[in-house]
């Protein structure tokens, strides 16, 4: 599986269709993720989801790990940085988000940050 | 060399801007391009310690908030010199917002092309921008759909230039 990883609009989906893999592409946005894509984008979307749920991501993409350790890529938006938000559902976002990335980026056989569109293997 | 220089706020990205232009100068021609257009005193501060750090550098300072091409037209700038640009946000910010709070959507991918175009004609650019994509978002609409235009400004230079760093506190991560 190769992670890839960047801010808000660094253009993460842009550089996978150019550099790594040009497949069926899945966004989380519409829903859980369908690990039969080749492409998994938005995969924060499906964290805000498990916040409102009240599960937890990383629990879920360990109970999937088959299905997805593979040859998928999966994008995921880095929202780390800032002050810590006064909204608790934000504040459990991104520390869920967090941990998610950690997870991800453990099992990863490569992680990609994109900045400003340029991506570099970090791992 | 075309350079373009992001990273947080307050990480030491004017100060590395304006070593990688003087060095580019190579004793000829030094122009900063300044961008801001003061509304309060914060701002007109800001600007005066800008003016102090920049002081004995041999920066020809060329006040450009808008329409940066329009220096390609001057006769008394040298399109051969080495110039910096800080900032593109700044740029963009006026470009995208009126002082009345109107919002021009045309304006992102403007001044990309003007951006570029600049870059091309001189040769010799530093663009500093910000990086502010690194948080949540969540934004006001108009607040982030500035923050997708400066990204797509962003990744115009990204692409047009020659180099690309990164700058955190100081240290410089090559990206290009």
């Amino acid at each position: 599986m190769i992670l890839v990883f960047g801010g808000a609009y660094q253009g993460k989906l842009d550089y996978v269709r150019e550099n790594l893999v040009q497949g069926r592409e899945w966004d989380c946005a519409g829903g859980a993720p369908d690990f039969s894509a080749d492409v998994i984008c938005g995969v924060e979307s499906f964290v805000m989801d498990c916040v409102d749920r009240g599960t937890e991501a990383a629990d879920y993409f360990r109970e999937h790990r088959d299905e997805w350790i593979g040859d998928k890529v999966l994008i995921l938006t880095d929202a780390s940085q800032g002050v810590v938000p006064v909204e608790r559902r934000l504040r459990d976002f991104r520390e869920m988000n967090g941990r998610l990335m950690i997870y991800l980026a453990g099992e990863a056989d490569k992680v990609v940050r994109v900045f400003c569109g340029i991506g570099k293997q970090v791992k | 060399m075309n350079v373009f220089i992001s990273g947080g706020c307050k990480n030491g990205k004017s100060y590395q801007a304006q070593r990688i232009a003087r060095d580019q100068a190579r004793g000829g021609d030094l122009y900063y391009v300044a961008t801001m257009i003061p509304g309060d005193d914060e701002d007109l501060k800001r600007i005066a310690r800008h003016l102090r750090e920049r002081e004995g550098w041999g920066f020809t300072t060329l006040e450009r908030p808008v329409n940066i091409l329009e220096l390609t037209e001057r006769p008394d700038v040298n399109l051969g010199g080495s110039f910096l640009v800080d900032s593109v946000t700044a740029i963009l910010q006026n470009e995208m917002f009126t002082p009345e709070g109107e919002m021009d959507g045309e304006a992102p991918e403007r001044v990309a092309r003007d951006m570029v175009r600049f870059a091309e004609m001189t040769g010799n650019t530093v663009f500093v921008s910000d990086y502010i994509y690194g948080d949540l978002g969540m934004y006001s609409e108009s607040t982030e759909e500035y923050r997708c235009g400066l990204a797509a400004v962003d990744r115009a230079l990204a692409a047009a230039c020659d180099r690309v760093i990164e700058i955190s506190y100081g240290t410089e991560e090559v990206w290009k």
